[in-house]
């Protein structure tokens, strides 16, 4: 047996120092990702650096300019509580809350899951359609990246060694928010997600954001979707021609959630569905 | 009720207490001075010679103890064929099987260790499904089938470990003469009885050699029986205990991980505990049989059925196990609860290199009944009939025979029936109602109960029955207060423990209130009938004209006056005239079986089952259009308990049973990609939450079973059992769609509704 160092350094730089020091450092949020994998044998790291402490990760706050700040040790919980976020940015909230099941979102963090990077979680396609930027702290400094840049494919984002998500930042949003998750059960993964917001006013839709989760590597969103959408009435085979493009946009996998060619199905569906309940 | 005290009351469970404050003591609690942690090394090929085992660099870790493999555990085992051993010899047949086992220090260490067992297999070809398995040339599973002992011993074709015939009357000349005949194949699914509690025993060896094994189990009995028959001991040296068990629905029925810990135990003279992880329980232990169930029913055109036939195939896995017992009650249920004269069910059991299929709540039943009831909804729908009407017209009535000519002596199924009809509301646009029924026997085997009245009039209840978490204990203890007109709260239930507890057979087949509380109501009755004795000679009476008091007093029937306690009574037994009060009881349920004058059968596994229990479900669901997403609102569950001895256990059994029942028509199946199972987690592996629970209507019917105490029979398969085809049915009638395979998938549905 080996043993394991658990540190819970008091702020930001010593945790930074700590994951530098050891490259088999393991940074501990909310535990929900990590622990599973060392109760399996996945990962047998040196040392747990508990996050626990640092101050700069926490609280969910309006910036000036209206964006949200969102500490990356806010739980799910919280941040499905919240009711800072205005206009389409409640879409954040509204993933939040269908994450897993009660017990996983008291524990569960936006920083950690972000950093984890499964596409078929709910973050990133979520944070993609928000135009979110993950902010993020290592060895070399501080940067931010967009949501879109830093969920790069499973289990893989931008983050380089050393480095620990600090915030997410959701700018203003317009329109009303759009979040519909479809998943075998309630606490499951999802089997497709749908996310984004629409400005929809007469039946002529303004301004509107789809993206995709759940159907492959990374969130899929479409400029061109975007744009046939905008400045027009929602007819019937305007949103359908808008779902096909999704829908052949899309790369899922067959899995026990559902077939490729399923999720491919009833995608167009289900953003008919989005849209509708925006109109 | 005024009609008893106790009985008939919703007494809260004795283990409530212990359970809600989180107290309760199960296996992964239990620890002994000394303690060794065992871990399990499973096999990472389907189908595979054991070229060498080699244990050298984990038992050169320092905390190590013992690595024992197969050739540490000599002797087969099996109810019906013995093919079985504890760790696999020779030959691995399904990825996951145990390969070797050891103790060490602690848990970590032990699974460190584990890793350390190098293993040198050569791969064999392997078959992972029936199709496979019976396919000509197909390599063989046990290849040393012919060798090994069967209990029911007729010839069988290669890779096949169980088959069976029953007929009934002339099949084919019945299905000539219909107005209206259906026929189709339906195909069922490995269900995994995700127990909350993984596998678990602890195993400690006292100096003289004699080991008890604290385990989570359906009996202790059978735990004491083949762990003998495994280490080749007499039962006299082995001691079982239950511990509190967290569910088990069948998957503990036969030994788990018992035999294992006891050998180590035995080997290093320390205490050891082995409790499954939830990954190791998924690889190593059991799913309910997969199924492929092809059908034909016959009715006349004034709704009459006459005849079906049904041919199965199950997949029965890597061993035996109960295979021929879930086969033969599967044929003999078959025909469902109907009038129907011409019957022929044929069926076999193919063996596979997955892991193993055993009893699961409904054992059998489920995948027949889901075909069966189906098929009464498509005869409906030919004939124009309301289904409900339907399944009225030719429902069996009391006094009817089953199949086989064991008569029917209590039946609640007309009840059922009329009072869901009773209960449903009229159709709504988008909401489509089905209907099923399912019936089900209790009973089975021998028991036993005795009933000690302490010194102070209190009294001890043992039987051998251990309490899986439906509350039985509580059921038990209520039968024998009721027959003592004591309180609830002087009744102590013993703990299962093979050394003090009189036999009980398991807790299985709906049995326990039905089998075991007939024993306590015997024992109980003889205690009272020994404390009357004693109370005649007291009060100078005949024994005859007394009556029992509530609260533990006697007293002269019509006479108020005169009265003693029990504890006077208990306390001359004891101390003065004729020792203390014991009252005992043995049961064997001995009706049923085949009349040969009415009955073709051929390969039987199945014996004298039980009383026929009875029920009717209806589901009320909602297709979502878009995804095919089955959501169901509403369950009625009407069930025929005979008499319902505590009704808010019954409502539990028929919630989880509902709950279990969703499941199994909805979300559960343990698919394979390859040899290897692809979703062996609970995180793959979707059971159904909180908040997939539809509404569920408990309707309890009671009609009395003479030979049950109190009139009580079994609840705790039955409910599982039609909640699939009621779905099945509702989704058939809200959009002309038969889905004939299950899980009833959202993809499944929406591919139905593409076609339609």
């Amino acid at each position: 047996m080996t043993a394991v160092a658990y540190h819970r350094p008091a702020c930001l730089d010593d945790a930074l120092a700590l994951l530098a020091a050891d490259e088999d450092a393991r940074p501990l949020a909310g535990g929900q990702t990590l622990v599973p994998m060392l109760n399996l044998d996945l990962l047998a790291p040196t040392a747990i650096v508990s996050l626990a402490d640092l101050a700069d990760l926490r609280g969910i706050a309006a910036l000036a300019d209206g964006s949200i700040r969102i500490g990356a040790m806010e739980t799910h919980a919280r941040i499905a509580a919240s009711r800072i976020f205005a206009a389409g940015q409640a879409l954040v909230p509204r993933a939040a809350g269908h994450i897993a099941s009660p017990a996983i979102r008291n524990f569960g963090t936006i920083g950690g899951a972000c950093a984890h990077g499964d596409p078929v979680s709910d973050w990133p396609v979520a944070l993609v359609a928000a135009d979110a930027r993950i902010e993020i702290a290592g060895p070399a400094g501080r940067r931010g990246v967009a949501a879109a840049d830093f969920f790069l494919g499973f289990l893989t984002t931008a983050l380089e060694p050393g480095e620990i998500v600090t915030a997410i930042v959701v700018p203003p949003v317009p329109g009303r928010a759009i979040h519909l998750r479809y998943s075998r059960i309630d606490s499951d993964y999802a089997t497709v997600i749908v996310a984004g917001a629409a400005d929809i006013r007469d039946g002529i839709c303004r301004s509107v954001r789809l993206a995709v989760g759940a159907c492959g590597p990374v969130p899929v969103r479409l400029a061109a979707v975007e744009d046939l959408l905008t400045g027009r009435p929602l007819e019937p085979a305007l949103v359908a021609a808008a779902g096909r493009m999704l829908a052949e946009a899309i790369d899922p996998l067959d899995d026990v959630r559902g077939s490729a060619a399923y999720r491919r199905r009833i995608l167009p569906g289900l953003v008919a569905r989005a849209l509708a309940g925006v109109a | 009720m005024a009609e008893f005290a106790v009985v008939g009351s919703s007494a809260p469970r004795l283990d409530g207490l212990e359970k809600a404050t989180g107290r309760a003591v199960y296996v992964d609690d239990m620890t002994r001075p000394g303690l060794l942690h065992g871990a399990v090394l499973r096999s990472a090929y389907a189908h595979a010679r054991i070229v060498a085992i080699d244990t050298a660099a984990a038992l050169a870790l320092p905390g190590v103890h013992c690595v024992l493999t197969g050739e540490d555990f000599p002797h087969r085992y099996g109810a019906f064929v013995q093919d079985e051993v504890a760790l696999a010899r020779d030959r691995v047949r399904y990825v996951g099987e145990p390969v070797a086992v050891l103790a060490a220090e602690t848990p970590a260490l032990a699974r460190q260790a584990a890793a350390l067992i190098a293993v040198d297999y050569e791969e064999l070809p392997a078959v992972m499904t029936p199709e496979e398995a019976l396919a000509p040339d197909a390599p063989l599973v046990h290849a040393d089938f012919a060798g090994y002992a069967r209990r029911v011993a007729v010839p069988l074709p290669p890779n096949v470990c169980a088959a069976t015939t029953i007929s009934e009357g002339d099949v084919d000349a019945a299905f000539a003469g219909c107005d209206v005949v259906v026929e189709g194949t339906y195909r069922t699914q490995a269900q995994v009885h995700c127990y909350l509690e993984p596998c678990g025993a602890l195993a400690e060896a006292d100096a003289a050699g004699k080991v008890t094994i604290w385990s989570s189990c359906q009996s202790v009995f059978r735990v004491q029986a083949t762990v003998a028959e495994i280490l080749g001991l007499p039962m006299a040296r082995i001691r079982a205990v239950a511990a509190k068990v967290g569910g088990a629905f069948g998957g503990k029925s036969d030994v788990t991980v018992q035999p294992l810990a006891a050998a180590l135990a035995l080997r290093t003279r320390r205490p050891v505990r082995l409790v499954l992880t939830r990954d190791d329980d998924f690889m190593m232990m059991r799913t309910r049989h997969p199924a492929t169930v092809w059908m034909k029913t016959g009715a006349m055109a004034d709704g009459r059925l006459v005849a079906r036939a049904a041919r199965l195939t199950l997949d029965g896995g890597a061993y035996a196990e109960d295979s021929s017992a879930v086969l033969g009650f599967a044929l003999l249920i078959a025909r469902g609860p109907y009038r129907i004269e011409h019957v022929r069910m044929e069926g076999r059991v193919a063996y596979t290199n997955r892991l193993r299929a055993a009893g699961f709540r409904g054992y059998g039943n489920p995948q027949v009944t889901f075909a069966g009831e189906c098929q009464i909804d498509e005869i409906a729908a030919r004939l124009g009939r309301d289904p409900l009407d339907l399944r009225l017209q030719n429902a069996v009535r009391a006094g009817d025979d089953w199949v086989g000519g064991q008569r029917i002596e209590a039946c609640g199924l007309v009840d059922c029936l009329e009072r869901l009809r009773a209960a449903l509301p009229p159709a709504a646009p988008g909401r489509g109602i089905g209907v099923a029924c399912v019936a089900h026997i209790s009973g089975i085997l021998s028991t036993s109960a005795i009933v000690r009245v302490l010194e102070d009039g209190t009294v001890t209840l043992s039987t051998g029955a251990v309490d899986l978490g439906e509350g039985a204990d509580t059921v038990l203890a209520q039968i024998c207060a009721e027959t003592l007109g004591l309180p609830l709260d002087r009744i102590n239930y013993a703990v299962p423990d093979t050394d003090g507890s009189p036999y009980n057979w398991s807790t299985g087949g709906s049995r326990v209130t039905y089998m075991v509380g007939r024993a306590v109501t015997a024992a109980a009755g003889q205690a009272r009938d020994r404390l009357f004795g004693h109370a005649a000679e007291m009060l100078e009476c005949a024994a005859g004209d007394l009556e029992l008091r509530p609260g533990g007093r006697v007293g002269i029937a019509g006479v108020p006056g005169p009265e003693i306690t029990f504890r006077d009574i208990s306390a001359r037994a004891h101390w003065a005239v004729g020792g203390p009060i014991i009252g005992s009881a043995s049961v064997m349920f001995e009706g049923g079986g085949f009349d040969p004058k009415r009955s073709a059968v051929t390969g039987n596994g199945i014996g004298k089952l039980g009383a026929f229990v009875f029920g009717a479900q209806a589901a009320e669901v909602e297709v979502d259009a878009v995804t095919g997403r089955i959501a169901v609102s509403r369950l009625w569950a009407a069930h025929d308990v005979g008499r319902a001895i505590n009704p808010t256990a019954v409502a539990g059994q028929i919630a989880g049973g509902v709950a279990q029942g969703l499941g199994y028509a909805l979300y559960e199946d343990l698919r394979f990609d390859g040899p290897n199972p692809a979703n062996p987690t609970l995180m793959d592996y979707k059971v159904p939450g909180a908040t997939e629970m539809p509404e569920i209507i408990p309707i309890i019917v009671e009609h009395p079973e003479p030979s049950g105490p109190f009139g009580a029979k079994g609840i705790g398969e039955p409910p599982l059992v039609p909640v699939a085809p009621a779905i099945a049915n509702a989704v058939a009638a809200l959009h002309g769609v038969r889905l004939r395979t299950l899980p009833l998938t959202p993809e499944r549905v929406l591919a139905a509704l593409d076609e339609a």
